[in-house]
């Protein structure tokens, strides 16, 4: 058995672990605490003073601005962040909380190992060797990128970029939809601590790898902060929603040199492989090894599949915004159109999908874009419109799509609530609930006191219920912020 | 999907016969477990072996992590050291398996190439002239391990500047050798510094470079 240590960390506290490496990073080793609740991570070269200062104020006073506010526990979930420092044999360590189980794989050939997110955003990882049991659905996969983006803006928001952001930094759980955020002592701080990394291919900014060759302090230089976190983070949705990289397509930038080939495809010709003017780096599906397709091939599955909302960021992303970083969409509103999306999805009729969930598009006849199974019988669409000024509705291009056991929320309800970190308790429960009953679709009043049938001009009593028919309107909440739903039914 | 091809040349000439060789079989095989839990790598990376005696054998073409089987590897009781003959149907094989760069498609990365040994070339001649066409193959890396006691150090080094060598025959410092190996080939997944563009991970304790 090893020796255990003990030290007094920054804060007083003190600091217990065995005096064994259990794991290996880039530029730590790892110990474990007796009680294993954290690990103590040790840098294997001195860091220097700017470094110290860094860690200290991630340690302290980032922390605290993040973590020691009434949503703390809801963030304690999203990032692994290093809570205090110590020093040992001249080394500096850090303090970060065990990573949860569930983002280990717990059976399966790679059980025990770190469920790290390239295994759930490429097509041949997936398609080959992945347990299907490990997989969870593209709903579970929608709940793990809010996770991602909600993280994001969390650390946007207090000023901080995290320079590194990729599936080797961001460990998943598609089961649950969960995420979290490792390695955040490697934060940058724009203005103030400079980043000691550009980032790990597939999500380095073309602006970055553009620039790379020039010196750090030369004006023309681009180097990590808020706006390349924000093309990482469009990369990584992409990539969990559609199992593919936008920029990997069929050109080839240069025919002599890999290297240099990778280096402009990333880079000072980056070109999105379904971009609409531009097709000259569409993938050719000829050239896929069958274990990437069907997802490899973007003729098959193009990026509307991820409905109207996404496909409007993408655009931003990898058209406008590509060489624009200026014009790339920020986490939030990453948030804001996945959440959204999560009101889209049907799920698949055969059960046999891999997928079980997909937007549903209604603009042509509907089917599972991943399985192809066509969707049967009568649907109803909600499309939501509030009212500005008084009694004058308009409406909010957002919808929900019902199926069969659904619920409704306080924030389809009410415009002025939004799911967050910030939502109590209470409001995490659903206000009502949709059934496909004796042959009709019907909302159930749970929790909405006010809400009100326009077309019978009726109050539904809480525990009563409104058949969903076609133009019926239903008022779901009379105070600010109030929606109205208009009811369109949809048959196949 | 580019690939990332890697070619192993091993050394099978007589004085690798026992220990040496069962040790070199047991920390490819773990290389080959390592490398597989790895998605970068399970994603990317294709494997040939290449040994080299008297005769020379390509006994893994380049084939996908996933996919391969390792052949056994056998050693004659005795006979030269043919590596030489081993970097030519290298430069050969290359031709045939690495996919080039076209207008039309894009090329593989470019090779990692590893040499085993524990002597020194025996075809001096041949050596000495493929050496050029090698350093032609542009490959990203070329690195040579000289292996205990016997191994010479001065003809690897007209091959590459990375030169290792391992003091002793062992398993653990085979195991450590080929761990390290499986960091190199890694590497394309991780963070990028700001200021260099690809850094060799450090080699373990047990190596020591030859500079």
């Amino acid at each position: 058995m090893a020796n255990k240590i003990t030290l007094t960390a920054n804060d007083g506290s003190i600091v217990e672990f065995y005096d064994e490496i259990k794991a290996q990073g880039g530029v730590k080793d790892v110990y474990f605490s007796p009680d294993k609740t954290y690990v103590v991570a040790f840098y294997r070269k001195p860091i220097n003073a700017n470094d110290r200062e860094r860690i200290t104020n991630i340690v302290g006073i980032y922390r605290q601005r993040i973590f020691d506010t009434p949503e703390g526990n809801y963030w304690k979930n999203l990032f692994a962040w290093p809570t205090k420092m110590v020093e040992w044999n001249g080394k500096t360590g850090i303090i970060m909380p065990f990573y949860d189980k569930k983002f280990f794989f717990s059976s399966g050939p790679f059980k025990g190992k770190e469920k790290e997110g390239k295994w759930f955003a490429s097509a041949k990882l997936r398609n080959k060797f992945l347990p299907a049991d490990q997989k969870g659905n593209w709903l579970t996969n929608l709940h793990m990128c809010i996770k991602i983006a909600r993280a994001v803006r969390r650390l946007h928001a207090a000023g901080l970029a995290h320079s590194d952001l990729s599936y080797k930094n961001i460990l998943v759980d598609p089961i649950t939809g969960s995420a979290c955020i490792i390695d955040d002592d490697s934060l940058v701080v724009p203005g103030k601590f400079p980043p000691e990394v550009i980032g790990t291919p597939d999500f380095i900014a073309p602006e970055v790898i553009e620039t790379k060759h020039l010196a750090l302090d030369d004006k023309q230089r681009k180097l990590p902060s808020i706006y390349t976190d924000r093309h990482a983070l469009a990369v990584l949705i992409y990539m969990y929603l559609l199992n593919r990289h936008p920029l990997r397509g069929g050109k080839v930038n240069d025919v002599n040199d890999s290297g240099r080939d990778e280096e402009l495809s990333m880079g000072a010709k980056a070109l999105f492989i379904e971009n609409p003017t531009d097709k000259s780096n569409r993938v050719k599906a000829q050239q896929l090894s069958p274990a990437e397709l069907p997802q490899g091939d973007p003729a098959k599955m193009p990026y509307t599949i991820c409905g109207p909302y996404l496909k409007k960021l993408f655009d931003r992303a990898f058209v406008e915004g590509l060489h624009d970083p200026s014009k790339r969409p920020s986490a939030a509103e990453w948030e804001d159109a996945l959440v959204k999306t999560t009101d889209l999805v049907q799920p698949c009729q055969n059960p046999n999908c891999e997928a079980k969930w997909f937007v549903f598009d209604n603009t042509t006849k509907p089917k599972c874009p991943f399985c192809g199974q066509p969707y049967h019988g009568q649907l109803p669409i909600l499309n939501f419109y509030y009212a500005p000024s008084h009694g004058k509705f308009i409406s909010e291009n957002y919808r929900l799509m019902v199926y069969d056991k659904q619920t409704l929320y306080k924030w389809h309800a009410n415009n002025l609530v939004s799911p967050s970190e910030r939502t109590s308790e209470a409001d995490k429960k659903p206000v009502g609930d949709f059934h496909f009953f004796n042959n009709q679709w019907i909302l159930i009043n749970r929790n909405l006191p006010d809400i009100m049938d326009v077309t019978e001009k009726k109050p539904i009593a809480i525990g009563e219920y409104v058949p969903l028919t076609e133009g019926r309107q239903i008022l779901l909440d009379k105070g600010q912020g109030g929606r109205l739903i208009v009811v369109q039914l949809v048959n196949n | 999907m580019r690939h990332l091809p890697v070619y192993i040349l091993i050394d099978t000439s007589g004085s690798m016969k026992g220990e040496p060789i069962e040790s070199v079989k047991v920390g490819l095989s773990d290389m080959i477990a390592t490398l597989r839990q790895d998605p970068y790598a399970l994603e990317t990376v294709c494997i040939s072996i290449i040994t080299f005696d008297r005769e020379v054998n390509q006994i893994l073409p380049l084939t996908e992590l996933a996919d391969l089987q390792i052949p056994n590897i056998i050693t004659p009781d005795s006979g030269p050291t043919f590596l030489g003959k081993a970097l030519e149907m290298l430069c050969n094989r290359i031709e045939v398996e690495v996919q080039k760069g076209t207008p039309e498609q894009k090329g593989d990365w470019r090779p990692l190439l590893f040499v085993l040994t524990d002597g020194k070339p025996s075809d001096i001649q041949v050596y000495e002239n493929i050496i050029p066409k090698v350093k032609n193959k542009n490959f990203a890396s070329i690195i040579a391990c000289a292996a205990g006691p016997k191994a010479k150090i001065e003809p690897l080094k007209k091959l590459t500047d990375q030169v290792f060598t391992l003091d002793t025959m062992d398993a653990t410092s085979f195991k450590k050798f080929f761990v390290w190996v499986s960091d190199v080939i890694g590497v394309g997944g991780k963070s990028v510094g700001t200021t260099d563009s690809l850094e060799l991970p450090g080699p373990p304790a047990e190596v020591n470079i030859v500079i």
